[in-house]
């Protein structure tokens, strides 16, 4: 039962908008909400930075380190993508990263990238209502792009593949989380059925599921053996989608929205957002429920007081800015220039959490999973070592509440 | 700097714009329906009021709540209801209330009270009832309910 591990890789307290480890996990892949990726390798218990990869001219929106071609993909709002590949540098012998420009063919920026599960495509989200499907060319030596576009009516979020490397899950901003056919015929074989269809031609629209309030859909994700699919919208909810049923079971929760979620077996996820916190969900194809938190917010005052002495465990609402206005509200008290030493938060990571991505285990029996978000922290978390809710959860969080 | 591109209606130009209706499904009863069935209810819920069936009166005011475009006059209706039990309510009641009610009624609240909030002095609304009635409904419902009665395309 190890606790968390913490890493502050920005040193400026700038985000982390993205990031990917490689295959044993000694080197990571981030961004830290610039235009460069920035490389960090392990050295003991720190994370120190080796390269930075220049090529992208506005922010980078997601990476994805492949982990057995070893080749990175690259996503930015500039509407392009890169695939990053290491060879030896022609003068000095020394192992660096090269570009390749994928033509996107999107007018709008990238959002989300992800290799699939081959590693012989990518599939990249957009604002342009598009998804680009991309494989390579061997012939015209480039990445070739295809667009699943019906019937995306606005931006997409986030994509995640299915494990037959053919099925890909979009969640997007017109309230919908998808099931799309990328079958690209010089690539794949062809698929068995599954319980999401027989014939898959490329952009045949296998599901479609809509929010259960209105939210825009943040973050998608088949199961470990494909046949499930969770998705997590702004409506503060996260709904899992049996299609053989059929049957939907949505979790509406107390705290605030969700970003990003990746299942760690097939009967339980680890969802975490906007609550700064990774929540863990379990169930099966009989329902589903919120069973607890890997944050465990009394664990920080053994653990050196770092986090202790808050006046109550209220979570985001009563946050510095919260008190600030409060303050002025009830008391004509002005916010004093930098005195910003009480907004530190109860859980580990004091801003939402952007990313959380399997770090150990394999697929369908991932044991720790890492996170980062906008407090440039990249945290570690066991997945066994979960907080229930009750007293010390989400509930115990929210009692204290005063709007 | 001129910001006055900023009001410039773009999406006039764009031949495949993304349109109110299409983000949530329309409500399948008849406009006229609608006003019916809300003047169904206000009978009904003066009656478990009478009784002093605040929950029961509640949960009728809030399930099949109208919404969506030309049912005015019932969304009228029905958050006039809605007023008449939130002000007969004790403040002492209400934690016991709103926590009995079901998820998706504590939801359809929520939309009431921010509705209400947004039309200062219509009828006999407070502004004191409904802060009362806000803070224990998010003491029960959490900040989840706050942001689903934002999200929600589906306006009472």
């Amino acid at each position: 039962m190890a606790p968390p591990e913490i890493y502050p890789l920005a040193q400026t307290q700038a985000a982390i908008t993205s990031h990917s480890f490689n295959a044993d996990r000694s080197e990571v892949a981030v961004s830290l909400n610039s235009n460069d990726v920035q490389i960090f390798a392990r050295e003991g218990h720190e994370w120190k930075p080796t390269e930075t990869l220049s090529e992208h001219d506005k922010l980078i929106t997601s990476i994805d380190w492949a982990p057995n071609s070893n080749r990175i993909v690259t996503a930015a709002q500039d509407r392009n993508a890169y695939v990053w590949q290491q060879s030896p540098d022609p003068q000095t012998g020394r192992m660096i990263w090269k570009p390749t420009l994928v033509l996107l063919r999107i007018n709008r920026a990238a959002t989300h990238v992800r290799w699939s599960p081959n590693e012989d495509k990518f599939a990249v989200a957009s604002g342009a209502r598009a998804i680009a499907i991309c494989s390579f060319d061997p012939e015209g030596d480039w990445w070739v792009s295809r667009l699943l576009k019906k019937p995306i009516r606005s931006t997409v979020h986030s994509v995640d593949w299915h494990p037959n490397n053919v099925l890909l899950a979009a969640g997007s901003a017109d309230m919908k989380a998808r099931v799309f056919s990328a079958y690209i015929k010089d690539v794949d074989k062809r698929p068995a059925a599954s319980v999401w269809g027989e014939k898959l031609p490329f952009n045949t629209v296998c599901g479609e599921y809509t929010s259960p309030t209105g939210g825009w859909v943040h973050a998608v994700g088949f199961s470990p053996s494909g046949d499930a699919l969770a998705f997590a919208s702004h409506d503060s909810s996260i709904s899992i989608v049996y299609p053989g049923g059929p049957a939907i079971y949505t979790i509406k929760l107390t705290s605030l929205p969700l970003l990003t979620l990746t299942w760690t077996n097939e009967n339980s996820l680890i969802a975490a957002g906007h609550d700064c916190q990774p929540l863990v969900f379990s169930g099966s194809d009989g329902g589903w429920e919120l069973t607890g938190s890997l944050d465990d917010p009394n664990s920080a005052k053994s653990a050196g007081g770092s986090r202790a002495g808050l006046a109550s465990p209220v979570g985001r609402l009563n946050s510095a800015a919260f008190n600030t206005f409060r303050n002025a509200d009830t008391r004509g008290i002005g916010s004093a220039p930098g005195g910003s030493g009480e907004s530190e938060l109860f859980t580990v990571h004091q801003n939402t959490i952007t990313s959380v991505r399997p770090y150990a285990g394999t697929p369908g029996a991932v044991t720790r999973v890492s996170t980062s978000g906008l407090d440039g922290k990249l945290v570690v978390w066991d997945v066994n070592q979960v907080t229930p809710v009750g007293a010390t959860g989400l509930a115990g969080r929210m009692a204290g509440l005063r709007v | 700097m001129d910001v006055n591109f900023r009001k410039i209606d773009i999406d006039q130009y764009d031949e495949d714009v993304l349109l109110e209706s299409e983000l949530y499904e329309p409500d399948p009863r008849d406009p006229a329906q609608v006003v019916s069935d809300a003047k169904q209810k206000a009978t009904a819920v003066r009656s478990s009021l009478a009784k002093g069936d605040i929950v029961g009166a509640l949960t009728l005011a809030l399930t099949d709540a109208p919404y969506g475009p030309n049912v005015d006059e019932a969304k009228n209706l029905n958050l006039q209801t809605l007023v008449s039990i939130l002000n007969s309510t004790k403040s002492s009641e209400i934690p016991g209330v709103v926590k009995s009610l079901p998820p998706d009624s504590q939801d359809t609240l929520m939309k009431y009270l921010y509705k209400g909030m947004a039309l200062p002095g219509w009828g006999d609304l407070s502004g004191s009832v409904l802060l009362v009635w806000h803070e224990k409904l998010t003491e029960a419902a959490g900040t989840g309910c706050i942001v689903r009665a934002m999200t929600d395309r589906r306006l009472v």
